[in-house]
């Protein structure tokens, strides 16, 4: 798996690979003698495919010797000022694991290409990375040492348990420093697994975003898909049934999440301005095509201003003849402005037929009440604009 | 028809149905030059046979209109671009105007509308739907929002609009054609267009963090 030495045993004498790794990790369990003996042998035995081993390349470099030599010095200086600082109860183990650690060295040092490669990947994926990518390898090694460092240091004081004085605080000394040395070690591999968790769980989320879409398209689309079929040879029906549609859809997009939950009456300017155009476009099969700029919330004044502008987007719904009404709704600091637009057919303010006068004057009449003013302007064949204006009360914030 | 040549026009567009209704309702006034439907092809044959204007959809997959405006513009800035989009949030229009288009409308436009959109966009002219409009209004609003959040004022120095440019815009947004402005106004149509390409300008070179705050904040229509 590692080096391929386990396999390579079991090739040369004929039994299984597994065999042989468990034989390997059991001894490497006893003191750390396996992994010593499995180091020496990767070192001692030449690759499969290769022509020289990695000891034979190592002894014969004169670089690769000093280095290995200098580490091997400093390695060992190191050990021995552990056990200056009374480290003694590991002895054997550590000796063994130290040999481990420097035959690795070596064989880093001296790996072919190929082989290095192979190491790497195997690198990229162990425990101590957080990600494959962005993790630098100084980081990775001083994580590495540091928690190695204090798992060996709370064994060691584990280890002492028996035979000396004051037991209990070496037990809590050796633990807590054996559990925040596997903390320091494996801290990166748990927090990628969570992450790997919350990836999943983002996926699930956008696929749910998907088959709500699809619900949704399936529920109100084709459906309307189907009344447009059947409305074929109604333009007027078609239309509307196509605006209908159009609307439901955008507003759906714009705001999913409150979509269809919104029954109760609106509290906005631009949701009561959508309102309108809902309202109209479904009576009247006429289009209201509204531009709202700067939203703001109801009151009595803005309420009146929008019936006002209602009352004016139907009056143009039914009388102008043009297919499609332009709704303009501007909030200033100090008044709110709406405008009705059509380029229908106008009228001649002088003579207007009484009905119409009506719904003029009352328009006229809710703006009078709350110090708003109206001013309607129309010219025959050249459309009608509505134009309403109320003043904004100084709100106490 | 007279001596001049009819202005170069290219549709990027990824549903066939309307790039085919595109093509029938500008077939008689511009020399359609190709079209594509996709980001890639539509880059590659962009630069290839430079039309005057590319008449581009927003919202398509690989990056959408944006991404083919930035492909393009990188090696061929002379190309104008019209963008054309159903309805579109607040922030995906103004992203698309501050990557270079010169105007946007809707697909409800009516022909001639059209017609009109792209020869003043070839003519290297700004084109603004009422939603623009809209849009731009509210984004230099100095109006709280509904939230109530205190008032968010632009870069002070570049990014005022004068009181004509407003008004011009709002008239646009009330509906009113380039020539129902000049008229209400008092002024020349060219001053109209003088107007709205100031505002594109401001609005394309304009403190680009704060306008993107603005575009995230709204989710208008």
């Amino acid at each position: 798996m590692l080096g391929g030495v386990c396999s390579g045993i079991a090739k040369r004498f004929g039994v299984q690979a597994r065999t042989v790794r468990i034989v390997a990790v059991i001894s490497a369990l006893f003191l750390a003698s396996g992994a010593a003996l499995y180091m020496a042998m990767w070192i001692a035995i030449t690759r499969q495919g290769e022509d020289t081993s990695i000891f034979t390349r190592t002894s014969s470099d004169k670089r690769e010797k000093e280095i290995l030599f200098v580490v091997s010095i400093a390695v060992i200086t190191f050990l021995i000022a552990l056990r200056t600082l009374g480290l003694h109860a590991l002895g054997l183990f550590l000796w063994l694991l130290t040999l481990s650690a420097l035959e690795g060295l070596m064989v880093w040092r001296g790996a072919s290409s190929d082989e290095r490669e192979h190491l790497r990947t195997l690198a990229d994926s162990s425990a101590v990375r957080t990600t494959t990518k962005s993790d630098s390898w100084l980081g990775v090694a001083i994580r590495t040492g540091v928690g190695v460092v204090f798992a060996i240091w709370g064994i060691s004081f584990l280890s002492r348990v028996g035979y000396e004085q004051g037991a209990a605080a070496y037990v809590i000394v050796g633990a807590a420093a054996l559990v925040l040395g596997l903390f320091v070690l494996f801290a990166p591999w748990w927090v990628r697994t969570v992450r790997d968790l919350s990836y999943e769980r983002r996926a699930r989320l956008r696929a749910q975003d998907r088959a709500d879409m699809a619900a949704h398209v399936h529920d109100s689309v084709m459906q309307t898909l189907s009344l447009i079929q059947r409305a074929a040879d109604n333009p007027a029906e078609v239309t509307r049934l196509a605006r209908i549609q159009e609307r439901d859809l955008r507003i759906w997009l714009a705001n999913p999440e409150t979509f269809g939950t919104s029954t109760n009456p609106p509290t906005s300017l631009a949701q009561s301005a959508l309102e309108i155009e809902r309202e109209i476009e479904d009576n009247y099969g006429v289009g209201v095509d509204v531009v709202v700029v700067a939203d703001i919330a109801l009151d009595d004044s803005v309420n009146a201003l929008l019936a006002a502008g209602r009352e004016a987007t139907l009056n143009a719904a039914k009388w102008s003849g043009a297919n499609s009404i332009s709704l303009y709704i501007e909030a200033e600091p100090n008044q709110v402005s709406m405008f009705i637009r059509d380029q229908g057919k106008g009228f001649d303010l002088g003579q207007v037929p009484d009905d119409r006068q009506g719904i003029a004057r009352s328009i006229i009449e809710r703006m009078h009440r709350y110090d708003g003013t109206a001013v309607i302007r129309s010219t025959p064949g050249n459309g009608t604009e509505v134009e309403l204006h109320m003043p904004r009360r100084v709100h106490s914030e | 028809m007279n001596d001049t040549p009819l202005p170069r026009v290219f549709l990027v567009d990824d549903h066939a149905l309307i790039r085919a209704g595109l093509h029938a309702e500008l077939a008689g006034s511009f020399e359609i030059i190709g079209e594509a439907d996709e980001v890639g092809a539509a880059i590659e044959m962009i630069i290839e046979r430079s039309p005057d204007v590319v008449l581009l959809d927003v919202h398509m997959p690989d990056g959408g209109g944006l991404a083919v405006l930035e492909g393009v513009t990188k090696t061929s800035p002379a190309v104008k671009f019209l963008a054309l989009s159903v309805s579109d949030a607040a922030e995906d229009v103004i992203a698309i105007i501050r990557a270079g288009a010169r105007g946007y409308v809707t697909k409800n436009i009516e022909g001639p509308e059209l017609v009109e959109a792209i020869i003043r966009t070839a003519g290297g002219d700004a084109v603004f739907s009422r939603r623009l409009a809209g849009f731009v209004l509210d984004a230099f609003s100095q109006e709280g929002d509904s939230s109530g959040a205190a008032p968010r004022p632009l870069d002070p120095e570049l990014d005022q609009l004068t009181p004509r440019e407003i008004e011009v815009l709002r008239l646009i947004a009330r509906g009113y054609s380039y020539k129902e402005i000049a008229a209400r106004l008092e002024i020349s149509i060219k001053t109209v267009e003088s107007h709205v390409s100031a505002v594109l300008r401001k609005l394309q070179l304009s403190n680009r963090h704060q306008l993107t705050n603005w575009a995230t904040e709204r989710r208008l229509l």
